[in-house]
């Protein structure tokens, strides 16, 4: 059976084209490596999710291996398994979407033209993107609409122009103590933004409102309230999805892709023939599939010619840092307002998404406030050890877990700013290690820039200063080059120009006619914030123009 | 079918069956994993057996579970052997036939090693599991564990558990 599109991977890159052209009339299959998992399948097992890791591949069965430079120009190679060492995010229909918190911040004009605003930084490779925020501002209205974005729109100088009003949804319930940090933030000059959720707050778009079940990040949404490709798009359209379907190869000729070639649970081989093929199947994963897709017409595989592909890999640089409200320093009423559980922080500062650094204009980033999980056994196993280091147990112990999680509660930040791409970070395929289909695994060759731990630091600093105005206690700081698996873009850069960038505008191979690369890969940089948003936005835009050339065709 | 066989012995004998105990280069004795390891457990987080939680009944289970690593059970099982010599070394005895104060020097004694500290760490991470994972997988009875932290767990939990 010949079908209109073939789409590999079912995340947030691959779904809205699912959703998009089989609502169309097209006859589109999804090949999703991983299980089906429903609302009814989701609960809040700590154990299962968090410490067993669920929604993820067995390392010894499938992993990649970590090429990691040292500041000294060597290398050192870390096999995935052995240092249990996981890039894997949620191998499932709908990808790691299910699993998301659902920060949902649009990239800035800037961010589109990175090169051409904040200039050229000596090691990286910073370019600007071939389409501008205009070409993709449709989009991201379109998923805070179809997706369901829930917020409160507040001007602040780094807004970005926008053609509706206001998000489609009001903000979800937030916890008393975003007060205390609202007031903080306008005591220090600093303004204090709503942050967008794709968490519909009341039912809608067929699906149940948000439960305040206390449990989100890393966690399946049992009512479908947040907005994951599976709810939000896959459950509505008539794309034939074929789960435990794990994409090996593809095979083309010399214009064109002609089938791709899957494993199904039982290691059978099948093939899928189609007009035209999408991959999606997350930025490290798509990279390996094309390089070891290899023929007589790409030899170093598909698509890579011009030896492209897997290159300028990034992830979000940054990192998080925290602060702990005591009982000790606040009245009774704050201690109840503290611990009110389920209800959300929501709150984030974009005051220094560009700054002046003295010598230049620095491109910033966005800072996301909110209370740490709610995990239990995390928050108990974190107490491990005291102040010097210590490893602790007994009654010792016993007090410390007590007092620290009965009464107080830790309210964490996240950075979010630039990975900037290098020669340096890039996928590639590795020799030795195949996984249990007998494919190379990826290799995963890891370096973050100098520049970007410089800004990464000076936007801890500023959410520090909030922390203490706070009255926060405790406060620490994690900002470094190690790169967030969850977090992860580039190695198929879209581009005008062929010979530095493996897609066109498009982000159509420049290579085959019919090949398309939709999740993060297509991202020469990546803005700062996270990535789904623009994901989504992005695969929606590429719908349209596959839309109108499959029409072209009729 | 023989290897078949031969992985169920080994599942069920690695808490039962003997670890041998070396005093130097002679072989001191004989232990076992699952009676060392109850006792490690109730030094190392005794609360937990106030709650009601079987410990050690716990990691039982989970060492059967295809997402624990065979090097974290060779780890632990390793661990009650050098824990053992240690014991063997201070107080010329195994570890559960030490008085509770000897038994809490030799935990001391390892802490100040790499492997020991990494070894007691895995074992409270498993004791935490017990105390305050999900009931369903027969562990924080009557959630004792969650109304001592003032612990609500989200919803909906779990009907199921993945072993």
């Amino acid at each position: 059976m010949m079908y209109d599109v073939c789409i590999i991977g079912s995340g947030a890159g691959a779904s809205p084209l699912a959703y998009e052209l089989s609502n169309a009339g097209y006859n589109v299959v999804v090949l999703e490596k991983g299980r089906l998992f429903r609302e009814e399948d989701f609960s809040k097992d700590e154990i299962a999710v968090s410490r067993r890791s669920l929604f993820t591949p067995l390392l010894k069965e499938e992993q990649h291996i970590i090429n990691q430079r040292e500041s000294d120009g060597t290398i050192t190679r870390h096999v995935g398994s052995e240092y249990n060492w996981s890039f894997w995010n949620g191998s499932m229909v709908g990808g790691s979407s299910n699993l998301m918190s659902g920060f949902f911040h649009r990239m800035k004009p800037n961010d589109f033209r990175l090169r051409s605003a904040y200039g050229d930084i000596e090691g990286a490779n910073i370019v600007d993107w071939p389409i501008c925020y205009e070409d993709l501002e449709p989009y991201y209205a379109k998923v805070e609409a179809v997706i369901g974005v829930s917020g409160e729109l507040v001007s602040h100088k780094f807004q970005e122009p926008r053609s509706t009003k206001d998000f489609s949804y009001p903000p979800t319930a937030v916890n008393e103590v975003t007060k205390w940090f609202d007031s903080t933030c306008q005591k220090l000059g600093y303004q204090s933004i709503p942050t967008p959720r794709a968490i519909l707050p009341y039912d809608a778009l067929g699906r149940k409102a948000c439960s305040y079940s206390n449990f989100c990040g890393s966690y399946g949404c049992a009512t479908g309230a947040k907005g994951g490709a599976r709810a939000a798009l896959l459950n509505k359209c008539k794309a034939k999805i074929i789960t435990e379907a794990f994409v090996y190869k593809l095979e083309s000729d010399a214009h064109k892709i002609t089938e791709a070639f899957y494993y199904d649970k039982n290691l059978k081989s099948h093939a899928i023939s189609a007009k035209i093929f999408i991959v999606a199947a997350q930025a490290i994963e798509s990279s390996r599939l094309l390089l070891n897709s290899k023929n007589k017409h790409f030899p170093h595989g598909m698509a890579n010619n011009n030896h492209q592909v897997g290159k300028n890999l990034i992830f979000s640089a940054g990192g998080s840092g925290q602060g702990r409200f005591m009982y000790e320093n606040l009245r009774e009423e704050e201690q109840k307002e503290l611990m009110q559980p389920g209800l959300f922080f929501n709150r984030s500062l974009q005051d220094w998404y560009e700054y002046d650094a003295g010598e230049r204009i620095y491109k910033g980033g966005t800072i996301d406030f909110l209370f740490e999980h709610a995990n239990i056994i995390s928050r108990a196993t974190k107490q491990f050890y005291n102040e010097e280091g210590k490893i602790l147990w007994g009654e010792e112990l016993q007090e410390k877990i007590h007092k620290i999680l009965t009464t107080s509660r830790v309210l964490t930040f996240e950075v979010f700013n630039d990975w900037l791409p290098t020669e340096h970070c890039y996928v590639s395929v590795d020799d030795e290690v195949k996984d249990k289909f007998h494919m190379p695994v990826g290799a995963i060759n890891l370096w973050g820039h100098a520049h970007d731990l410089k800004v990464g630091n000076y936007l801890a600093e500023q959410a520090v200063k909030v922390l203490e105005k706070m009255g926060a206690k405790e406060i620490s700081v994690n900002i470094s080059a190690s790169a967030p698996p969850n977090l992860v873009a580039g190695g198929c850069r879209f581009g005008n120009d062929a010979k530095t960038s493996v897609l066109d505008a498009n982000c159509k191979a420049h290579e085959l006619d019919n090949l398309y690369v939709t999740d993060a890969s297509f991202m020469p940089t990546g803005g700062s914030v996270p990535y789904t948003f623009t994901i989504y936005a992005n695969a929606f835009r590429v719908a349209d123009k596959i839309s109108e050339y499959l029409q072209s065709q009729l | 079918m023989v290897l078949k066989s031969r992985r169920t012995f080994l599942k069920e004998t690695f808490f039962t069956g003997a670890v041998l105990v070396m005093s130097g280069t002679k072989l001191f004795g004989a232990v076992t994993p699952l009676q060392t390891i109850t006792a490690v457990q109730e030094d190392l987080f005794p609360h937990a057996k106030s709650l009601g939680a079987n410990a050690s009944a716990y990691v039982s289970t989970v060492f059967h579970h295809s997402r624990v690593s065979e090097e974290e059970k060779n780890f632990i099982r390793n661990g009650v052997q050098w824990l053992n010599e240690e014991a063997v070394a201070l107080y010329k005895t195994t570890y559960i036939k030490l008085t509770p104060t000897q038994r809490q020097n030799v935990l001391i004694h390892i802490a100040q090693e790499r492997w020991g500290e990494r070894w007691i760490e895995t074992l409270l991470s498993y004791i935490m599991e017990a105390m305050l994972g999900d009931p369903i997988y027969g562990i924080n009875k009557n959630e004792a564990g969650w109304t001592w932290l003032h612990h609500s767990s989200g919803l909906p939990r779990p009907t199921k558990a993945f072993l």
